[in-house]
This record gives structure tokens, C-alpha cells and sequence, in this order.
């Protein structure tokens, strides 16, 4: 980075502060659509801002600014103190400068293929694989991105952190759309964007993702021709890009500490999880672990430190069935006195940053996926999620997948379409009775995990082995 | 200068040079969105997080020898600096256009017109907002709810211009407060008020109408099972159905190429009920009727009259493809302004139409079920009872639906109230977000909840 940092950060600084902390990101991104054999849209931006933060009468206080302009930047570090001081006397806790650690570190994603790919390359390969899904008539609808997206973070404070990293991101996204009559099926590589890494082009798959786009569509042509989804309870297998979706929205997000604090109550929720849960609560069976990862490279959210400059380590969120630590910054986890992790994470410069998760896993077991078939007399097996809706207490759960199989006297038999699946996060784990071995484990990940107000999105990573799952109520569209 | 005269002048300049560079052959739009929002977040009746915010973000679509490329940058309100940035984005996009293969559909800009809309408000000292908003809720503490939310104010704008000739402003100075009081069991009372000007009075009334309602839930809470029931949807309530006419729903192109769940309706196979009339209708005045490439919608859009679709939104780009014409939907042909139909039920007799059944005033992260079928899944949020004989008898625990909106807007449609409400936008990603809905009540036959 040419400027330094943090003696523009000492230099507008104001009196009357305790502490501040300036974190500028560049981001750079790039995509590129085609549907049906040619070009759709095509998108190159940069975005460039920083924002900066003071400690001053116990509150933490921000101001978000596109410029490094010292000026500017002097302005900005008033009005936040100003918003510190307006605060002062109903803040919601006293914090100390013991939550922003005095980190130094460096990260870069690892890549193999890190020259820059030209449009007309990216483009060229989004148009082969959407023509290579014109396998009929019936295709209404065949079509590919590629995004990427390169971002640039330093983050300095005056207790002396010093945090550089340099994300790069890819993301593809390929489907296709069937249709006959009144019957539409989508069928999708894992699902909308699952496919966002940190990586390089050598994520793209330029010489098999056409013969894998072929076989999607006709996957779809499969889907529209298969019947309904029967309604049943029973043992239900998902794959691990039905699993991403799993563990995110009934595991990830309730054990959100600032959900549980009640931060998020009047937007995205609370959570079923009580403070007095986290280091007894059975939250699943005993091949049930869960943990928390930023230290994956590879994962869609993998770093070195978070944006308080938290130090990024791998810990156990579950162990064993038992819920052991929470998702909670260092704020948090000062205000409810539990243990947490490096999760307090921002969209981007105009947005502070919340507890969020990155890199969450369930680890893999033991089970061959056959011998997980083979133990089960009728269920469903379950690809790639479609439909996603859960409670506000992150409870009651419906989800829907694209393509499901039925599985009868242990054998994995017809396909179905429209394969749907209702429960509850309370119980559900419990009754995880069959988990993968490392041959079935994949990581999944998305761009798109909303939450906190103002509103952010960030990217969050998941890797799963096959799970299965007993008595479970499953169901299909209107017949 | 005001933040917002400001903010036009950067626009102004932004737009004059990019305009001002082009070459022969080349073509462009331009959009703007910028903001200088305080942010206060509060739980407890206590501040959470605070700051503000400074953007000013100039969206640009690039035309070349039948190439198309989208790209973006942030300004900062200092001219030289602004101007670097425009002409190192505006030499990328030549550079990368370049390599791109023709657009088939390309919708070149076309539009001339011109409009400037500007709402001044008075909003209160920033400093002056923990008491101002915090203060007064301790009247939920009396009974014994606590308070959270967002308040976010400020100066908002948008802009849009095109090498054609057009050049589109739209400003003001607005506030929401988005809220809601929570009792120890996690029931809650949720509202929200916005505007131009702070009215503390209006404010303080909004608190106190919460009271009985927290009172009401403070009662046993009653749990139902899955069945269908015959229920109320409140204004709020129906809002979070309105995305669904937007995702996967009235746009040409979705309808086109198989994503629409209204296919249906489009092709005769479902109907809705007589009852049922949408329209986007940019007469509510909350957000303008341009978009990003300069286009003017029209002041009204009817789309579904008397249960008909009779008309889809259609971007340029669907124009072009489909060989229709363009509504100047934006390019995901997502519903603005939505306006439902009054009815003729007063919002007095609400309870005592709905007799026996459920009274919903919010629901939660909806999502398609089966989109042929028109089917969506959702919860129940927030203060919703069960209704006896026409009196709130109890809350309910949170329920899961999975219905048609073929049966919700169709064969179970009842009735809907003649009283309709002004439900604003509140969203807050990337920007804050404009607009909102004029919507009635529902009252539905055999409403299916099944978790």
C-alpha cells in the first residue's frame, strides 16, 4: 500500500479519543453472462473507501468516507467522536480498547493461476457452456457466470494493528431450464453461486465444465419427467451442497452471539439458543461437530485476522453433539461473558462490521455414501438447494433441493422432482445418524449472506461430508 | 452548500465529463446513488452501534460497436479526484468492451427527457437522536418491553443521464425508524414511521399505540396445529408477499424463459379472484420513475385488473429480445411503487369478519415452495392471535405456511379492506433503499400452515 495508514490515521485523529482504527478496501470484480449461446451482460468496477473508527466514552463510533483525503478523513473522525459522545450516555455496554487487538499480519490467497484471464476468454467459456446445454427444445433457458472479485484490506489502529490481506474470489454459477407444458424444472451446478472459492482461474474447470453443463441440462429434461416428490417420513440424505444451506441457516446463524444478545431482533431474528446453552446444550447426536475455520485456504471466507484485526483460528463451535462456543466477536463476547471467535466481519468499507460467520463446517465421519443408502429402507436423497425459509428463532425450517432420488430397500432408485423437507433446528440434529467419510466432504460457498442494520452481505464458506438424517417430514410440489 | 446541492453538483460534473469523452460511435448511460445517512442502531433502549455514512456511487453502461459492458466507481465530492477516476473507469471500459462478443439484444439509449424532483426535510441534529428516539420508548419499558431497531436519516438521492440527451434528479432528506418493542418471552410489537420531518408527537402516539398490543401479547401464548385456517393479513403482512411478484414473478423476461411462477396465469391455466388488482403507481411519490438508463416509467402501470394479467414490466433489453414494448422496467424487471386494490371490509369489522381464524400482522423470509404452482413457504412474525368469535382470544406460537398466491389472491380470497396503508421501504443494502407500498388487509379462506 503506498500511504501509510496509520500516520494518516494519527494525524485526524481528534482529541478526546481513547482509540481509532482506519480500514480502507479495495475491491475489483468482474463478471460475465451468457445465456442460450451468447453474450447476456458483462460487468468491470472498482470500488475504493475506507472507514474509520473511534473509542472514545466507552462507545465505539464510525464514519464510512470514499476518500484518504486528510481533510476529509479529519471531518470523519470528529462526526464519529461526535456520535461517541451522543452515545455515551445510553450505551448499550462500556466498551474497552481490549476488543480491537494490536495484530500484525499479512494474508494472500493462495492461487495457482493467477495471471489475469481477458473477457474474451471468460466470455467465450460462459457462451461454450451454455451452448453445450442446448440438448433440446425443451431447454428454455441455459445459463452461465463467471465472477470474480479481488479485494484489498488494510487495517491499522493506534494500539499498533497492522492487518493486510488480499482476497481473491471466484464464483461461477451454470443452469438450466426445462419446460414441458406446465411442468418447469431448474437444475443448477450446486445450487445459486455454491460454487464461490478464494482462488484462482484454475477454478474454472475450462476443459470439463462443458461435459458437466450437458449433463445439468439433461438432469432438468430427467427432472421434467419424473414424478412428484411423495409426501413420507423418512430418512432423508443430503448432499453436501444441500448441506452448505443446512448448516448455515440452522446452526450458523443461531448461534449468532448478537442474535442471542438480541442485536438482530427487529430484522433478521433471534435465535432458539439461550446464553445459559452455550457448554451444555445438546444441540445434535454425537457424530455431530461443527466448526469455525478462517483458516482454510481455499474456503470461500478465509482470513488472517477479522476486521477488528481479531486474530483468525480454528475452533470447535460443537463437539460431539454439545454446543461449546458461540459465533461472537470480542464485543460480544465481553457483553455475554461466553467464549466466541474472529467473526466481526463487514461487507465493505461503508458498512461496520457484525459477528458473521466464515468458514463453518461439519466434519467429516466415517460412512461410505453406499453403506448410508444401503442403511436405509425408504427415504430420499437429496442435490443442490432450491428453496431456503426458517423462522425468525431459527426453528422451524422448510427447505427445497432441485433433484432428489428415492431411496428404497437400500438402494437409490427413482428420481423426483420437487423434493422438499420441513423441521426443526432444535431437534434435527438429533437425529443425524449417518455422516460421510472424507470422500464424500465438499466445500460450498455463498456471496450472499444477509444480515444486520444498515443491511450487509457477506461471503461465508461451507464444507460437509453427505449427512443423513432420521424421520424426517418430506414432501413434494402440487401435483 | 447543503449535502444535497452537493451531490447534484457532483452528478452534474460526473456526467457532463463522461458524456463529454465520448467518441464517434460510442453510447452511454449514467446513474448516480448517493447518501450522507447517520445510522443509530439500539437494543435494550440503548445505543448498539452508530456512525455515518458518505456515498456517492456512479454506475455506467458503455456501448461500442455493438459491445456492452457495465462498470462503476465511487466518488468523493472532490472534483480532480472524480474526474481521474471517471476517465481510468471509462478507458477500462473501452479496454475491455473491446474484447467482448456482440450483445444481440443491445438497447442502445434512446430516451431525451428530463426531470428534477427535490424534497427538502427537517431532520433533527444527529447528536440530539439517542434521546430523541431512545427517550420517549421508555414507555415500552413500562410495559415491560424493551427496544430495537435502526434509525437511519439523511440526504438520499439518485440520479440517471444517457448520451441520448436525457437527464433524470431525484433528492430528499428523509428518515425511518425502523423498530420494534419485545416482551421477556420473545413476542414483539413491530412498526416503523418515516418522513421528511420529525414529529415527536406522532412519534410518541406510535409508542403508545404499542402498549395495548403488548399488553394483548403478554397473554398465554396458544399453539395451533397445522391445518388450514381462515386469517387476516395486515398491510405488513401482505408486504413481505409483495417481492414474490418481483422475484420470479411479472417481469417479460422471467415469464420468457421459464422462471416466473405467474406462467400460469400468463397462459390461462390459474386465475386470481375478480378482487385482485396490482398496479405500480409512482403517484405514492416515494421513489422516481426513471432508471438507470434514463427511462421514464409510466406515473401508472396496471398489471393485474379484476385477477387479469394485463400487462408484464419489460426492460429495454426485453423489449429488444422479446419484440415488445418497454414499460422502462429496470433491467431485472423488478415491481417499484406496488399499489393493491382497496376493497370494501372496514378495517373496524376486520375482526369480526374474520370470526374464528387468524389475525397476522407480519410474516418472515418467504420463498418459493413450487413455483409452477405459484406455492410459497413462510413463517408468522411478530404480533399475530388467534381470533374467537371476532375478539383477540390469544397470541399464537409461530406457525410455517406453505399456500398458493393462486389461492391467496384467487379462489380464497375473501375480501379486502377498503383502508389501505403506506408501507415505506426500509432496506439498507449497499444503499439506502427508496420507495414503498400502498396496500390493504386480506381476509383468506383456508389459509394452509403446516410446521
Amino acid at each position: 500500500m503506498a500511504q501509510d495508514l496509520r500516520q494518516l490515521l494519527e494525524a485526524v485523529l481528534p482529541d478526546g479519543t481513547e482509540w481509532g482504527g482506519l480500514r480502507r478496501v479495495r475491491s475489483a470484480g468482474r463478471g460475465y453472462e451468457a445465456k442460450d449461446g451468447a453474450f447476456e451482460s458483462a460487468f468491470d468496477y472498482v470500488d475504493e473507501g475506507c472507514m474509520i473508527e473511534v473509542l472514545a466514552y466507552g462507545q465505539f463510533a464510525y464514519a464510512a468516507l470514499a476518500s484518504l483525503e486528510p481533510g476529509a478523513l479529519r471531518e470523519a473522525a470528529q462526526r464519529a467522536l461526535a456520535w461517541a459522545r451522543a452515545a455515551a450516555k445510553r450505551g448499550v455496554f462500556r466498551f474497552g480498547p481490549d476488543v480491537r487487538p494490536a495484530t500484525v499480519a499479512r494474508f494472500e490467497t493462495p492461487r495457482r493461476l493467477d495471471s489475469r484471464f481477458g473477457a474474451d476468454l471468460l466470455m467465450g467459456h460462459a457462451i461454450a457452456l451454455t451452448r453445450a446445454m442446448a440438448v433440446s427444445t425443451r431447454i428454455v433457458q441455459a445459463c452461465a457466470q463467471i465472477h470474480a472479485r479481488d479485494v484489498e484490506q488494510e487495517y491499522v489502529s493506534t494500539s499498533g494493528a497492522r492487518v493486510e490481506q488480499r482476497l481473491h474470489l471466484v464464483g461461477r454459477g451454470v443452469q438450466a431450464i426445462a419446460r414441458d407444458g406446465a411442468v418447469t424444472q431448474l437444475r443448477s451446478a450446486n445450487g445459486p453461486l455454491a460454487r464461490t472459492h478464494q482462488g484462482g482461474w484454475e477454478l474454472l474447470d475450462l476443459e470439463g465444465g462443458e461435459a458437466e453443463a450437458r449433463a445439468l441440462a439433461e438432469q432438468a429434461l430427467e427432472l421434467l419427467d419424473a414424478p412428484q416428490c411423495p409426501d413420507l417420513v423418512g430418512d432423508l440424505v443430503l448432499a453436501p451442497d444441500q448441506m452448505m444451506l443446512q448448516i448455515h441457516e440452522s446452526v450458523g446463524h443461531p448461534l449468532e452471539l448478537d442474535r442471542i444478545l438480541g442485536d438482530e431482533r427487529n430484522y433478521a431474528g433471534a435465535s432458539f439458543v439461550r446464553l445459559e446453552d452455550i457448554g451444555t446444550l445438546r444441540y445434535g447426536s454425537e457424530l455431530m461437530n461443527i466448526t469455525f475455520d478462517p483458516t482454510l485456504s481455499g474456503e470461500a471466507a478465509a482470513y488472517a485476522a477479522d476486521d477488528t484485526g481479531h486474530p483468525a483460528a480454528r475452533e470447535h463451535l460443537i463437539r460431539d453433539g454439545i454446543l461449546v462456543r458461540a459465533l461472537g466477536s470480542l464485543e460480544s463476547q465481553r457483553r455475554a461473558g461466553r467464549p466466541g471467535v474472529a467473526c466481526q466481519r463487514a461487507q465493505d468499507w461503508f458498512r461496520p462490521p457484525i459477528d458473521r460467520m466464515a468458514n463453518l463446517n461439519l466434519e467429516p465421519g466415517r460412512d461410505r455414501l453406499e453403506d448410508m443408502v444401503a442403511a436405509i429402507g425408504r427415504g430420499v436423497y437429496m442435490e443442490s438447494n432450491r428453496s431456503w425459509s426458517i423462522d425468525d428463532f431459527r426453528n422451524k425450517f422448510q427447505f427445497g433441493c432441485e433433484y432428489g432420488r428415492l431411496i428404497e430397500d437400500g438402494r437409490l432408485t427413482r428420481t423426483v422432482r420437487n423434493p422438499n423437507y420441513r423441521g426443526i433446528s432444535a431437534t434435527f440434529w438429533r437425529d443425524l445418524f449417518k455422516v460421510g467419510d472424507p470422500s464424500t466432504f465438499r466445500a460450498f460457498g455463498t456471496p450472499n449472506c444477509g444480515k444486520g442494520e444498515p443491511n450487509q452481505v457477506v461471503t461465508v464458506g461451507h464444507a460437509s461430508p453427505v449427512c443423513a438424517f432420521r424421520d424426517v417430514a418430506i414432501f413434494g410440489g402440487e401435483a | 452548500m447543503t449535502v444535497m446541492a452537493e451531490l447534484e453538483a457532483r452528478f452534474d460534473r460526473v456526467c457532463d465529463y463522461m458524456l463529454g469523452q465520448l467518441r464517434g460511435g460510442e453510447a452511454m448511460s449514467v446513474d448516480f446513488a448517493g447518501e450522507a445517512s447517520e445510522f443509530m442502531r439500539f437494543n435494550r433502549g440503548r445505543v448498539r452501534q452508530a456512525g455515518q455514512v458518505r456515498q456517492g456511487r456512479v454506475r455506467f453502461r458503455y456501448h461500442r460497436d455493438g459491445r456492452t459492458l457495465d462498470s462503476a466507481f465511487e466518488t468523493t465530492g472532490d472534483p480532480g479526484p472524480d474526474r481521474a477516476a471517471a476517465a481510468q473507469a471509462l478507458g477500462a471500459a473501452r479496454r475491455e468492451a473491446a474484447l467482448l462478443p456482440p450483445d444481440p439484444y443491445q438497447a442502445l439509449p434512446t430516451a431525451q427527457d428530463a426531470s428534477r424532483n427535490i424534497f427538502p426535510g427537517q431532520l433533527p441534529d444527529p447528536e440530539s437522536l439517542p434521546d430523541l428516539v431512545l427517550g420517549p420508548a421508555t414507555v415500552l419499558a413500562g410495559a415491560g418491553a424493551d427496544f430495537v431497531g435502526l434509525h437511519a436519516q439523511g440526504p438520499v438521492c439518485r440520479g440517471a443521464a444517457n448520451s441520448a440527451g436525457a437527464r433524470h434528479w431525484f433528492a430528499a432528506e428523509t428518515f425511518v425508524l425502523d423498530y420494534s418493542a419485545w416482551l421477556p418471552g420473545g413476542k414483539a410489537v413491530k412498526s416503523s414511521c418515516a418522513g421528511r420531518a420529525w414529529d415527536p408527537r406522532a412519534y410518541a402516539a406510535g409508542l403508545a399505540a404499542a402498549v395495548p398490543r403488548l399488553e394483548a401479547l403478554a397473554r398465554p401464548g396458544k399453539t395451533l396445529a397445522p391445518g388450514r385456517y381462515r386469517a387476516f393479513l395486515a398491510p405488513d403482512a401482505l408486504n413481505e408477499v409483495m417481492p414474490m411478484f418481483s422475484w420470479n414473478g411479472l417481469g417479460e423476461r422471467g415469464l420468457r424463459e421459464g422462471e416466473s411462477a405467474f406462467l400460469a396465469l400468463r397462459e390461462g391455466r390459474r386465475a386470481l379472484s375478480p378482487r385482485f388488482h396490482l398496479a405500480q403507481d409512482f403517484t405514492l411519490g416515494l421513489e422516481p420513475r426513471f432508471n438507470a438508463l434514463g427511462e421514464t416509467a409510466p406515473e401508472r402501470l396496471p398489471l393485474i385488473q379484476a385477477g387479469a394479467l394485463v400487462k408484464t414490466l419489460v426492460s429495454a433489453r426485453s423489449a429488444r429480445k422479446y419484440g415488445v414494448p418497454s414499460n422502462a422496467a429496470p433491467e431485472g424487471e423488478e415491481l417499484r411503487s406496488p399499489v393493491v386494490g382497496a376493497g370494501d371490509l372496514d378495517q373496524e369489522d376486520v375482526l369480526k369478519a374474520l370470526g374464528t381464524g387468524l389475525f397476522l400482522a407480519n410474516l418472515h423470509y418467504l420463498n418459493w415452495s413450487d413455483r409452477d404452482s405459484g406455492r410459497i413457504t413462510g413463517m408468522t412474525r411478530f404480533a399475530c392471535f388467534w381470533v374467537e368469535q371476532g375478539e383477540l382470544a390469544a397470541p399464537i406460537h409461530d406457525l410455517r405456511f406453505d399456500e398458493s398466491l393462486y389461492h391467496l389472491f384467487g379462489d380464497k380470497l375473501a375480501a379486502l379492506t377498503r383502508q389501505r396503508s403506506l408501507v415505506p421501504e426500509t432496506g439498507t443494502y449497499d444503499r439506502r433503499a427508496l420507495g414503498g407500498a400502498l396496500l390493504p388487509g386480506l381476509l383468506v379462506e383456508g389459509f394452509t400452515f403446516t410446521l
